[in-house]
């Protein structure tokens, strides 16, 4: 099983002839990479986390020491951009994991049982989808309160819906696909076939939307904290950061400006991917691609 | 082919579902899952007694089925709750800061939709060449970029280092109480016509120049993307492959045949689009101190002010689904293919 596994396989080299998508690639393991490492690497670890206050230095323009400024308490900006990575990468790891699991779950029930369960779950699903997703989020997240931990619970409520139905919709499709008829047949039990043909095949759209998804989940975070319901300050995240800055736009841009620099460079590298895995996997546009001689 | 009434019917039925729904998903929201929600709706300095009163208005003592059913009959007698920000009834806040978010979004959604059709277009009229490439990078670009953090940049540039326009507000305050501006219809273009003010209108029209153009943004990302997409699957058609070596020209078979082809399905995707926009007003608000529903309910988060902030999302979910019935409606009496 293996389709969809397989034009993955060849996804990467087609990406050779697709500098965008390539950029994507290398934005996004730029992004991985600096998460996990940040605490390590960054010149000021305690401004990054931000228990400090250094009156002496606040709000001082970029310079050879301060490659982004500092902000109002004095911080280095560069250090608390690149440590910021580090929980944006949380935060959209967990929300689509969780949505994911959630959607997967419901799907599947929903769409291989059928029956009045599939109709109420489905219809459930349609309700929350009912709310733009960004504005669900922040009813949530401000009844639930400022956080980390509240901020991923409020954000997973507002998406697992379009994975359930996008896991929804596959199992409706593979269900009725010739080896799924005859391993029923040949008398496997419904779990095995579930587990063994139907499961498999359905993820692998969910999966690879929901990682491309992540620059989205990163902005919809951003958004949420900007507004004033994502996390807690002193917590380096790139959208308080520039909320942060906001008043002092005037005075001391560079406060606001790279943290959304680095937001955007996120989101961008997602969007190219996808961009470019929408452009390599649609059928209409590889026989275009093909004829002028592009290897896939 | 006019749509027939049993289908308007039925999927007004079916918004009517959808919009219990959201209400009761803002009930187990606000009702069920804190604690103690009459802190909620009396805010964080209520008193005693406030708190008292609040647990008897949402009649906390009673089973959540009747608490339910309680709150179902306020909705409907259009009761809210009151914002302890403004003292107002929630709904006449959400009514007066409307027009100010439609008209900054409207605005914007126009803006997007008449470039992103020619450029999506172009782009595809010259697929996998210089101009496709500049399209689809920016269009890339537009839907990842956060418009809080654009808005707040075009302001520093546009507004603050180079003066060229109002960098905030709807209309210019000291105008407004010299002239002793009253909104009429909360469309402040409109209004400041309506009164025959010309002076007004160029300023409340330059005021929104700057704000729109980022509301557009989203809107112009995703028709040029939708417009290439669709436009390239029916350049391959055969009817057109045809046209072609007949000798009609690409202009003639755009304007005669791949608009037809491309206009239903834009229009439905579109439509569902102007959620978003209309989300994405709500931040651009914020920046521009813009008078409208994001600032009303962004005001009301940091004030804490809940019977507000969950007043102003339902309201805005509700306006939603309704748009987004109309969209189903609207794309099934254009493009009879489609079926609920």
């Amino acid at each position: 099983m293996t389709a969809p596994w397989k034009s993955l396989l060849h996804f990467i080299p087609y990406l050779k002839s697709d500098v965008l998508g390539l950029f994507g690639l290398t934005v996004i393991a730029a992004f991985i990479l600096v998460g996990i490492t940040a605490p390590y690497i960054v010149p000021y670890p305690e401004d990054a986390w931000g228990s400090t206050y250094n009156v002496e230095r606040r709000l001082q323009p970029p310079s050879r020491s301060h490659i982004f400024g500092t902000d109002e308490y004095g911080r280095d900006v560069f250090s608390r951009v690149v440590l910021a990575s580090r929980f944006s990468l949380i935060i959209a790891v967990s929300v689509v994991t969780l949505s994911l699991i959630i959607g997967i779950l419901v799907g599947l029930i929903a769409g291989y049982w059928g029956g009045p369960l599939a109709t109420t779950l489905m219809r459930v699903t349609d309700m929350f989808l009912a709310f733009p997703s960004l504005l669900l989020a922040i009813a949530f997240a401000s009844i639930l309160g400022r956080g980390l931990f509240n901020l991923i619970i409020a954000l997973t409520i507002a998406w697992w819906p379009w994975y359930a139905r996008l896991v929804y919709v596959q199992v409706n499709s593979v269900k009725n696909m010739p080896y799924v008829e005859a391993a029923r047949v040949s008398g496997l039990s419904s779990t095995t076939i579930l587990v063994k043909y139907i499961l498999p095949n359905s993820l692998t759209p969910a999966t690879i939307q929901a990682f491309l998804d992540m620059g989205g989940a990163v902005l919809e975070a951003a958004a949420l904290s900007f507004v004033g319901v994502g996390v807690k300050p002193p917590t380096p995240e790139w959208g308080l950061m520039i909320s942060e800055g906001w008043h002092l736009i005037g005075t001391a841009w560079w406060v606001s400006l790279f943290p959304g620099l680095a937001l955007f460079f996120t989101v961008l590298g997602f969007n190219l991917l996808g961009d470019a895995f929408r452009e390599y996997s649609n059928p209409k546009t590889r026989r275009l691609l093909e004829s002028r001689g592009v290897k896939l | 082919m006019p749509v027939s009434l049993g289908y308007i019917v039925q999927r007004l039925f079916l918004t009517l579902i959808v919009v219990l729904g959201v209400v009761t998903i803002v009930f187990i929201a606000t009702r069920i899952i804190p604690a103690h929600p009459e802190f909620l709706w009396a805010g964080p300095h209520a008193t005693e007694e406030q708190l008292r009163k609040a647990r008897e208005e949402l009649r906390l003592d009673e089973p959540i089925i009747v608490q339910y059913v309680y709150y179902l009959k306020s909705l409907l007698q259009g009761d809210l709750g009151v914002s302890w920000r403004t003292r107002n009834p929630v709904l006449k806040d959400i009514i007066s800061a409307l027009p100010g978010t439609l008209e900054l979004a409207i605005t914007g959604f126009a803006i997007g939709i008449a470039l992103g059709l020619p450029l999506g277009l172009l782009a595809a009229l010259n697929y996998g060449g210089f101009i496709d490439k500049i399209v689809r990078t920016s269009t890339i670009a537009g839907s990842a970029i956060p418009i809080f953090w654009a808005a707040l940049i075009f302001q520093l540039v546009l507004a603050i280092k180079l003066g060229l326009l109002p960098g905030g507000h709807r209309i210019d305050p000291s105008l407004a109480i010299v002239t002793g501006f009253k909104p009429i219809t909360g469309f402040y273009t409109l209004d400041t016509l309506l009164i025959g003010r010309l002076d007004l209108f160029i300023d409340v029209v330059k005021r929104l120049i700057m704000p729109s153009l980022i509301v557009a943004i989203y809107p112009m990302s995703l028709t040029a993307r939708m417009t290439r997409s669709l436009a390239l699957e029916s350049l391959q058609e055969d009817f057109v492959r045809n046209l072609r070596s007949w000798g009609v020209s690409d202009s003639t078979i755009i304007r005669r045949y791949v608009l037809k082809f491309i206009i239903p399905p834009l229009v439905a995707s579109l439509g569902l689009s102007f959620g978003y926009t209309l989300v994405g007003a709500f931040l651009v608000e914020v920046i521009f101190a813009w008078n409208g529903l994001g600032m009303y309910i962004v005001m009301a988060i940091l004030s804490y002010d809940y019977p507000a902030i969950i007043g102003g999302i339902m309201i805005v979910a509700i306006f939603y689904t309704l748009i987004n019935a109309f969209v189903d409606i609207l794309h099934a009496h254009i493009d009879p293919r489609v079926r609920l």
